[in-house]
């Protein structure tokens, strides 16, 4: 085992600092939530609106949802693009985000609010920005009702 | 090797094993894996047929409770994958409220009312 020992190099491995000094807080280690929230582009949208508002009522964020993916102004989504955002916000992504603590949803007002994880979602989001999804950070940005006219 | 328990529930090997119930198919719809929409939706339009109601008051439970949507979504209509198609072929069955959903590979989603036949 002895080989060519280097009593400098092994001395300041001894002292260099322990594993766990080096790891970044816990909190940045939860990265589950950010992948599973982010995982699926209705959910990026979503989480997009949240950086602008953190309260919003599940019909508003279908019709905008649904203006940013059918690339039209708000007044101009039909009731069908409404009702399949909708139906799948309700049915598939806001329980998907309750269930990472992102968001939580008052089912008597139809209200979504953000949770516990969602301040490290949206730093992410922030932080990833237009690198990854050009076109909704530009949407997410951009304020659809001043183009109308 | 066990048996199965006969005791109403739906298993997922065979949905038919309670002989007392009855389906009658109410509903079917196409999915459209290249389309806008997503599985999620197609099956909740199915559902919302079956019941005679607007998707929107289609509410309790969501159907994220009941099945793994995304799950199907891969294993039937995923992306290719290095070396070929991961399409799977066959049928997913669960429970809906008192529905039978089965998703077929070939993007047929099936709605089934499950009436009790009356006890033996």
């Amino acid at each position: 085992m002895a080989g060519e020992p280097d009593p400098d190099e092994e001395a300041s491995f001894d002292v260099s600092a322990s594993p766990e000094k080096q790891l970044p807080p816990p909190s940045i280690l939860e990265i589950e939530p950010v992948y599973e929230a982010l995982g699926h582009p209705r959910r990026r949208y979503l989480c997009y609106t949240l950086l602008e508002d953190t309260e919003w009522s599940l019909s508003d964020l279908a019709t905008k949802i649904a203006a940013w993916e059918n690339e039209v102004p708000e007044h101009a989504v039909t009731e069908d693009q409404r009702e399949e955002v909708y139906v799948s916000l309700y049915h598939a992504h806001v329980p998907k985000l309750i269930d990472e603590d992102v968001v939580a949803f008052d089912e008597a007002t139809e209200t979504i609010t953000t949770a516990e994880h969602a301040e490290q979602v949206l730093a992410a989001l922030e932080g990833m920005g237009a690198s990854l999804d050009t076109n909704q950070e530009t949407h997410a940005r951009s304020d659809m009702d001043e183009q109308e006219e | 090797m066990s048996k199965r328990s006969n005791d109403g529930t739906i298993d997922g090997d065979d949905p038919t094993s309670g002989s007392d119930m009855h389906q009658t198919q109410v509903a079917q719809r196409h999915y459209e894996s290249n389309g806008q929409g997503e599985l999620t939706t197609a099956i909740v339009y199915a559902i919302a047929e079956a019941e005679g109601v607007s998707p929107r008051e289609v509410k309790s439970p969501p159907l994220y409770e009941s099945v793994d949507v995304p799950s199907i979504e891969d294993a039937f209509f995923g992306s290719d994958v290095a070396g070929g198609s991961r399409q799977g072929i066959g049928t997913v069955e669960f429970q809906y409220t008192n529905y039978l959903v089965k998703v077929r590979s070939d993007g047929w989603i099936q709605v089934y009312e499950q009436t009790e036949t009356g006890l033996s």
